[in-house]
């Protein structure tokens, strides 16, 4: 298939950036979408030019690397994939297809569709831990874990810190980002401990770092590519008014 | 973490515009349901007792100042994380997914409350400025000594304009989409989301705060006008 793509371009972090119109050609359905960048690069250096940036890893949906906002959908069309796993099938011969970095204050772009994510690992650092004493680890079966919450806390750990869900939202809010990672260990013994000061520190972090406040919409949770939900957020806010009420500190 | 950081965070804002959300919502059932005496076939006796038993009592006017000041609570924080949501955003993107991930009253709460306070500012002009501090016509019903001010007169003579009674049902739709994502939206805040109820929430929010009331509101002027 042959398709047209208007795709950001942008040399810097300073620079105002504009989208450039470029063609895919003969491009196979069984394509992944950055199978198809990669084409399109081959093409621009045959050419001399620039290749378009882009962030990728594993290649597999594990990663959470390939930050693109795709004919405004963050990683495209398809539900609970990210742009890796987005296969040309979804789009048709002579299809335009806008290809834009994620936009956020908190994400600012490096290049092109790269964007800048260490606002998250600095919420991590706030509070998205357990501290582990040294010494001999504990028998696992000593600490029981009831089924439910371990099979919630196992579905919350899903989250690859993409930022698909502040690039879906209208507000730019990484909450539902912040809840996965605080209900993650909530939800089990060994994150107990520090559960009010995790809560309020990596909400705090999150607020400096210039992220919007959920307004609950739900495009977070329709964009998730792990489909994390929204019942995390109100965990979040739980936890929250809970180390609120009662933290120490 | 002090109380006056804990409601200077997006979380501790939300709260504050949640519980003030939800205390809206319990105060327009209580409204609602003293507006229907405008419809009783009576001289509007029923609503005019009504009407000076709220404008008299300390404690109603006790809550009443303090749901002013609320409102001005409520829209006030709201807007402040609306612009800061704003700016959380400095480059838009230039496709919008629209309805596909999200719904179009989620989307468009700012706009609708905005609708809304400029709504309620005119609706006490009409009313309340006029009921307590401008002149009010008085009616003496038979068995009573006292005159009472006709509120109910000035709620007839207002409606039978036509663009009022327009006004009155745009308020009531901004109201109504208002509600819709608003009342589920203030039980996610306060952590309220489990399998459990929320069928019962999304009902509340929809059929009770997001249509029956709103009509409710919007048919007194329609039937007033066409009386």
């Amino acid at each position: 298939m042959n398709l047209t793509l208007k795709v950001w371009r942008q040399k810097n972090k300073n620079d105002q950036g504009r989208f450039e119109t470029l063609q895919a050609k003969n491009i196979s359905s069984e394509m992944s979408f950055l199978e198809m960048f990669d084409v399109v690069n081959e093409g621009l250096i045959n050419e001399g030019k620039e290749p378009i940036a882009f962030d990728h890893d594993c290649r597999e949906g594990i990663c959470g690397m390939c930050s693109m906002h795709i004919n405004g959908r963050a990683h495209g069309p398809w539900d609970g994939t990210t742009t890796c796993q987005l296969h040309m099938r979804a789009f048709k011969d002579g299809d335009t297809i806008t290809v834009e970095p994620w936009r956020a204050g908190a994400f600012p772009v490096i290049k092109d569709l790269t964007v800048d994510r260490s606002a998250f690992d600095r919420i991590i650092e706030a509070g998205g831990y357990i501290s582990v004493n040294t010494g001999n680890a504990q028998d696992a079966n000593c600490i029981p874990v009831d089924k439910t919450k371990a099979d919630l806390a196992f579905a919350a750990a899903a989250c690859i810190g993409c930022g698909a869900c502040v690039a879906a939202c209208k507000n730019s809010s990484a909450m539902l980002f912040v809840s996965a990672k605080v209900s993650q260990l909530a939800l089990l013994p060994q994150g107990h401990p520090e559960k009010q000061s995790r809560a309020l520190n990596m909400v705090a972090q999150m607020d400096k770092e210039g992220f919007g406040s959920c307004t609950n919409t739900g495009a977070c949770e329709a964009e998730c590519p792990k489909e994390i939900s929204l019942t995390n957020i109100a965990r979040l806010n739980r936890e929250f008014i809970g180390a609120g009420l009662s933290s120490e500190k | 973490m002090k109380w006056s950081q804990f409601f200077n965070t997006s979380i501790g804002k939300k709260l504050l515009v949640g519980a003030t959300g939800l205390f809206l919502c319990s105060f327009v059932i209580v409204h609602l349901a003293g507006n229907f005496q405008l419809l009783y076939n009576d001289e509007g006796k029923a609503f005019n007792v009504y009407a000076a038993f709220m404008g008299h009592n300390s404690l109603i006017q006790f809550i009443a100042w303090g749901l002013k000041i609320v409102i001005v609570l409520h829209a006030f924080i709201a807007l402040q994380l609306t612009f800061r949501n704003r700016a959380a955003r400095p480059v838009k993107y230039a496709v919008n997914p629209g309805n596909q991930t999200s719904s179009w009253f989620s989307r468009q709460m700012a706009i609708m409350g905005s609708i809304l306070l400029i709504f309620i500012i005119i609706h006490l002009t009409n009313f309340w400025a006029k009921f307590h501090y401008g002149e009010m016509p008085l009616h003496t019903y038979p068995g009573q000594e006292e005159p009472l001010k006709d509120l109910y007169l000035v709620s007839q003579e207002t409606f039978k304009q036509g663009w009022l009674v327009v006004l009155y049902v745009i308020g009531m739709i901004g109201l109504s989409f208002h509600l819709i994502h608003g009342f589920k939206s203030a039980c996610q805040t306060f952590g309220l989301n489990h399998k459990k109820y929320n069928g019962l929430l999304s009902f509340i929010g929809v059929w009770l705060f997001g249509i029956a009331i709103p009509v409710g509101f919007a048919i007194i002027p329609v039937v007033i006008y066409f009386k």
